[in-house]
This record gives structure tokens, C-alpha cells and sequence, in this order.
């Protein structure tokens, strides 16, 4: 596809539509996006009693100074992904079961009671019935339990890879 | 030699193996487990693994204890990947017959885990069967069109266990350079010692062989 191709074009334009927040307070609730397993944090380790339990540790193996900082970093850096993998595991998205169980068409009538008890506008009920219909079916895309927390645990697949790499790399080069 | 490990951890440097994976423990090798895992399990499980090495050192048994803890989730994403086959062919067969009045009929999951465990009493074991030839279907065809339809989820779990696998080959290469890296020094020390041990013996030869 050449540069001028019109869905080329399309694209960029697009592009230039959604690049962020732009207001301060949306920047800020981007910014805690990751607070969710708060490994994006670049974290303190230097100041931490195991850090300079480690570095003791593996400086008795004969390793210079500065491997020991980088491999007790390593290690403590590994150490804090496997912590936050094993807690997204065992705290998975709870499963709604009213929602994801519930018989969308039986609960019509109930609609209909809620939006005007005396007697509301067929279009309305249809709407909020289609609106929960389509809450029910992403509920039910999630899955059960073992889906929703094989899901979440694959989003850390990627600091897994990163901390392993980081940790290997200091005890090989030390 | 004693290192001292801070929280009161001592790690003696010619103290046994199992000693050492114990004395890194709290913040190293502190097995976190599900509430129906054994800890003795994972106990042995480490032990065998450091049984193999010859005297490791402390960091090396940090190590190992790490690629054990690798080895206990795949146990756990093994066990997943059966699970979520039983939970979508739960929910198919919930869908399935007069039963589709609701998704995922928690009635239909506990009586089916119990059929496919063969630990179904003789009314589960029936209901399941009815429930199965309503919905036209056999045990074997219901598990690949739950396969199909829990495809997604299985993937993932697939990749968990890759990226377990991809660690532990990171840890493997980080042991086998630490050995390596103390065998050297060792190496190195005997030559330098043998290097010693001659010197004195030239010496003593060249003052034997000064004129008086």
C-alpha cells in the first residue's frame, strides 16, 4: 500500500484524533492506569533491607560490586513480578452471576415496571433490554473463574520476560 | 563463614544444602501456595532439584528455588487447562436441552466434574446422561465443541506455560554460569597454589647455589 493510498490517509488522520488524554485531569487518570499490579513503578530497591541482604550475600560468591547491585536487583525485580503474578492469579474479576445468568427476555416485564408503572413506551423497554442483553454477553466473553484469571495472568507475560532476562543477564555478566 | 542476611538469616557457607534453602526462605524461596496445595510437595520438589547440584552455593540455591517455583506453575496452568475445558462444556451443556433457561447452571458444573472425576452417585451420573442425549450429543463430542469454544482461554494458558518453560532455560543458563564461574576460581586457586608451592623450592635452590 503506497503512502498516498486514500485508507492510508484515513488512517492518519484518524491517528491525530486519538493520541491520549490532552486535558490534566484526564492525563491523570491515565497515569493510574497501571496501578493495577504496580509493576510499571520503577521501584526503590537500594534503600530495601533485602537489597543489602543480597548484595552480602552474593558478594561472598565472588562476584565485583557492582554485579552484586545489578544480581540483587535482578533478583529482588524478578521477585516482586512473581509476587504480583501469583496475586492477579489468585484474585481473578469476580464473576457476575446475576447478570451473566439472568433470562434477558423473561425479565421484560420487569423493564417495563421499572421505566414507567404505568405503562411505558415499548422502544424504551426494547432499548434496555438490548443495553442488558449486550452487558450479559460481555460478561459471559470473560468466561468463569479459571478464564478470567488465566486472562489476567497473561497480561504479566510480558514483565515475566523482562525481569527473567534482566536477572539472567547481571548473573551471567558478573 | 557466616553471611550475615538480614531479618536474622544466617547463611553458612559450608552449612548442607537443605540448610541453605531454608535459611533464604523468608524473602527468597517463601512458597506461596493455594489454599489445596501441600507445602511438602513443593518441599520435596525443591530438594530433588538441589540433590543434583554439587555443594551449591547460596545464590545458586536462590536460584533453584526460583526455577522450582516455575515448575509449580505449570503444574497449576496443566491443571487450568482441564479445568476450563470442564467449565465450557458445563456451560454447553447448561445451554444445551431444557436446561437453557440459564448459562452456566452451577448444578450442571458440580454433578459434571463429579461425572468426569467418576466420583458421580447414581442420580448425577443419570441427569448427566439425560442431559447429554437431549442435547444429542456424547461425552467425547461435547468436549470438542468445548474445546472449540474455550479455544481462546487455552491459548493463554498455553503461552503461561511457554513463558515458564523460556524461565526456566534463563535460570538453567544463570546456574551453569555460576558453577562454571566457581570452578574457575577453584582452578584458579590450585594453580596458584601449585605456583606457591614451587616458589620456596627455587628459592631454597638458588641460595643453596650462592658461592660462600
Amino acid at each position: 500500500m503506497t503512502p498516498n493510498h486514500p485508507r492510508s490517509l484515513t488512517n492518519r488522520h484518524n491517528s491525530l484524533k486519538s493520541t491520549g488524554p490532552r486535558s490534566v485531569a484526564g492525563k491523570q487518570t491515565s497515569s493510574q492506569n497501571s496501578r493495577k499490579h504496580g509493576l510499571n513503578c520503577a521501584p526503590d530497591f537500594e534503600s530495601s533491607l533485602e537489597y543489602r541482604a543480597l548484595v552480602d550475600l552474593v558478594a561472598g560468591e565472588g562476584f565485583s560490586a557492582f554485579a552484586c547491585a545489578d544480581i540483587a536487583a535482578g533478583l529482588l525485580n524478578y521477585r516482586r513480578v512473581m509476587d504480583a503474578y501469583y496475586d492477579t492469579y489468585t484474585s481473578p474479576e469476580p464473576v457476575d452471576e446475576f447478570l451473566r445468568d439472568a433470562n434477558v427476555k423473561a425479565s421484560n416485564p420487569i423493564f417495563r415496571e421499572l421505566l414507567s408503572p404505568s405503562g411505558s413506551e415499548p422502544q424504551d423497554v426494547r432499548e434496555m433490554a438490548a443495553f442488558f442483553a449486550s452487558m450479559q454477553r460481555q460478561e459471559r466473553r470473560k468466561g468463569g473463574p479459571v478464564s478470567r484469571r488465566s486472562a489476567d495472568s497473561h497480561k504479566l507475560i510480558r514483565y515475566q520476560r523482562n525481569g527473567i532476562a534482566r536477572l539472567s543477564r547481571a548473573v551471567r555478566r558478573g | 563463614m557466616l553471611y550475615n542476611v538480614y531479618f536474622g538469616i544466617y547463611v553458612d557457607v559450608a552449612m548442607p544444602v537443605e540448610d541453605k534453602s531454608k535459611s533464604l526462605l523468608p524473602f527468597l524461596s517463601s512458597p506461596k501456595l493455594l489454599p489445596n496445595e501441600s507445602e511438602a510437595d513443593f518441599q520435596s520438589g525443591l530438594q530433588s532439584l538441589l540433590s543434583e547440584l554439587d555443594n551449591p552455593s547460596s545464590l545458586a540455591v536462590a536460584l533453584v528455588s526460583q526455577l522450582n517455583e516455575c515448575l509449580w506453575w505449570i503444574k497449576r496452568h496443566t491443571v487450568d487447562k482441564e479445568l476450563l475445558l470442564h467449565e465450557a462444556m458445563a456451560r454447553l451443556l447448561s445451554k444445551g436441552g431444557s436446561y437453557s433457561a440459564t448459562y452456566d447452571n452451577r448444578k450442571v458444573s458440580k454433578a459434571l466434574e463429579h461425572y468426569l472425576n467418576g466420583r458421580a452417585d447414581k442420580d448425577e451420573a443419570e441427569w448427566i446422561d439425560e442431559i447429554l442425549a437431549e442435547s444429542k450429543l456424547t461425552l467425547s463430542d461435547l468436549r470438542v465443541r468445548a474445546f472449540k469454544d474455550a479455544a481462546r482461554h487455552i491459548k493463554m494458558v498455553d503461552d503461561l506455560i511457554h513463558r515458564q518453560h523460556q524461565t526456566i532455560r534463563h535460570l538453567q543458563r544463570s546456574i551453569d554460569s555460576i558453577d562454571y564461574k566457581s570452578r574457575l576460581i577453584k582452578r584458579m586457586d590450585l594453580e596458584l597454589a601449585a605456583l606457591e608451592s614451587k616458589q620456596p623450592a627455587k628459592g631454597a635452590l638458588t641460595f643453596d647455589a650462592e658461592p660462600s
